[in-house]
């Protein structure tokens, strides 16, 4: 069996004194969509960089396509595709010069690009025209195509919907279902949650330079508890619910709780004796989840 | 080989623009201070005001056989004179400026370096555009010199005994641009790396010009990469191999740093 295309293996960065990342230790295996999730500065672009060989590691092992990515490891690069979470290109070229530059140094012809520029909606006259005169999302699609024009067979996205509206980000789901089916492996960082839930298989949940959480997202939002609404036909003491978890709103006929999966049973059985009106059981959405974990 | 290729057409593509006013204006410059010195009565003027000016004019020109040689030395004036080392310096700080410190600042190198691109092919395509500019406007200089001589001849100035002056200013200022690779390699942006070299080839200027005219200051003239470039002693005996092997060396050692420098430093 080929070995995974990211092997990270206790992984650590600092900046000075700062930790930018801190003993991270994760598998993405080939054809996965890997979700990177995590507040600002908790080291997701700090990682991709390592993966691409733009920093050195300060401690840790790091393989992309089976290769060391920092110093001679550059030839794996042509099976990369990348977009950075801020996006910069050369204001006096035009959109095509800059497809055509990135394809070059690539070394491989750019077969995806028509598709990609048509599914995103940039067309020849944009492409014309200097960079300088780009919209921000416009930058981003352009961003987006370089990335992926050569197919590679590893795509590391930073924030890839960043500034794309609604029609076009329906366009990148399309795209990272195509690249899925292809058998190329995604990893993505991304603050958009419910894109992440949408997309990935599996997620890390990043915090201060370390993985406080990993696991497919189904998985995920099963650990989390689950949200108990209940409303009464009478008053009863709904603070003596928090036996069976916190209790985040407490009234006298309506009482809200947030309570393991394991406690359920339990609660259900005792709102069973109550005069229960109506009670819902939410499943915590990945949202929740990542709430949960930075609190 | 491939990406170096696209590495140099895109150092092309950003620097065109800027290369042929560049060459126009040293071309033209030239041109003129052959007409200059093909002017008996300008030549004649120009020897006798010098006369009378005080040495450290003459020292701002780097220009002790002027008086003398006359037209010769007039055209020789043209290699030496703040217009033409400005124009070549404007080359030799852009280029490495903008090809690595100016990326990173930028934001585009991610982009460059997450290709199947090496650091050194970075570096060397820098180099490589440097250089190749700096001749095309060192041939650009000699070229103005040249048809001027050959549109108005000047008795006893062959157009010939500039092409050792013309290589001998490319190498000075390849020698700077190499030294703004080294620099442009450790910083993180344009503006800094610009700032240093800037500051340095200023520096460099100055020194030359304080220690040939003040005498106790002679002995830092060597620190000065200025020294090593003496147009006319270039016109009169050709090139100095000591100041050639000093430029060379200072040049490539500059190099070989960037190239280690930027290998092993975080983008």
């Amino acid at each position: 069996m080929d070995a995974p295309p990211i092997q990270v293996r206790g992984l650590g960065k600092r900046y000075g004194a700062v930790v930018a990342l801190k003993d991270l230790s994760l598998d993405v295996a080939a054809g996965e969509v890997f979700g990177f999730l995590g507040p600002n500065g908790a080291g997701k672009t700090t990682t991709i960089r390592l993966l691409l060989g733009l920093i050195r590691p300060d401690g840790g092992e790091v393989k992309v396509l089976g290769r060391v990515p920092f110093g001679r490891g550059t030839a794996s690069r042509a099976d990369i595709g990348y977009l950075p979470g801020d996006m910069a290109f050369w204001p006096r070229l035009s959109g095509a010069e800059t497809l055509d530059f990135f394809a070059e140094l690539t070394g491989r012809p750019p077969a995806a690009r028509e598709r990609l520029l048509a599914r995103l909606g940039l067309g020849a006259a944009e492409l014309g025209r200097h960079v300088r005169t780009y919209s921000d999302g416009m930058k981003q699609k352009l961003g987006l195509v370089q990335a992926l024009q050569c197919e590679p067979r590893l795509v590391l996205l930073d924030e890839p919907t960043k500034g794309l509206d609604p029609l076009v980000q329906q366009g990148f789901y399309e795209i990272v279902a195509d690249l899925r089916s292809a058998g190329a492996t995604v990893f993505l960082s991304s603050h958009v949650l419910p894109e992440v839930e949408r997309v990935c298989d599996r997620v890390a949940m990043l915090r201060s330079g370390a993985v406080v959480s990993l696991g497919d997202v189904e998985a995920l939002r099963r650990a989390e508890r689950r949200r108990v609404i209940a409303d009464f036909g009478a008053d009863v003491d709904t603070a003596a619910l928090g036996h069976f978890g916190d209790v985040t709103v407490a009234r006298p006929r309506h009482a809200e709780l947030l309570v393991a999966q394991a406690d359920l049973p339990a609660l259900v059985a005792r709102l069973g004796m109550l005069p229960l009106v109506d009670v819902v059981v939410e499943r915590p959405t990945l949202e929740e989840a990542f709430l949960e974990h930075y609190r | 080989m491939t990406s170096q290729v696209a590495l140099l057409g895109h150092h092309a593509r950003l620097h065109r623009a800027a290369l042929v006013p560049l060459a126009l204006g040293l071309a033209l410059f030239e041109w003129m201070m052959t007409f200059v010195a093909g002017q008996p009565a300008v030549s004649r003027f120009l020897s006798e005001a010098l006369r009378a000016a005080p040495p450290q004019f003459l020292a701002v020109l780097n220009q002790d056989l002027l008086v003398g040689v006359s037209a010769r030395g007039i055209v020789g004036v043209g290699y030496a004179h703040p217009f033409a080392l400005i124009m070549m310096a404007v080359w030799a700080v852009r280029v490495p400026c903008a090809a690595l410190a100016g990326e990173i600042g930028r934001g585009t190198m991610d982009l460059v370096a997450a290709r199947p691109v090496t650091r050194s092919s970075q570096v060397g395509a820098a180099a490589v555009a440097l250089l190749t500019g700096l001749g095309a406007l060192a041939a650009a200089a000699w070229l103005g010199t040249a048809v001027g001589l050959t549109m108005r001849p000047v008795e006893g100035v062959s157009a010939l005994r500039y092409l050792p002056v013309a290589a001998a200013l490319w190498l000075v200022f390849a020698c700077f641009g190499a030294v703004a690779i080294l620099v442009s390699a450790l910083s993180r942006e344009a503006g800094t790396a610009i700032a240093w070299i800037s500051g340095l080839l200023a520096g460099s200027y100055v020194l030359d010009y304080v220690a040939r005219v003040w005498p106790r200051m002679a002995s830092l003239r060597p620190a000065s990469l200025f020294r090593y470039y003496e147009p006319q002693q270039v016109v009169e005996a050709g090139l100095a191999r000591h100041d050639v092997a000093v430029l060379a060396a200072v040049g490539a050692a500059a190099l070989l740093v960037a190239f280690a420098v930027f290998a092993r430093r975080d983008l």
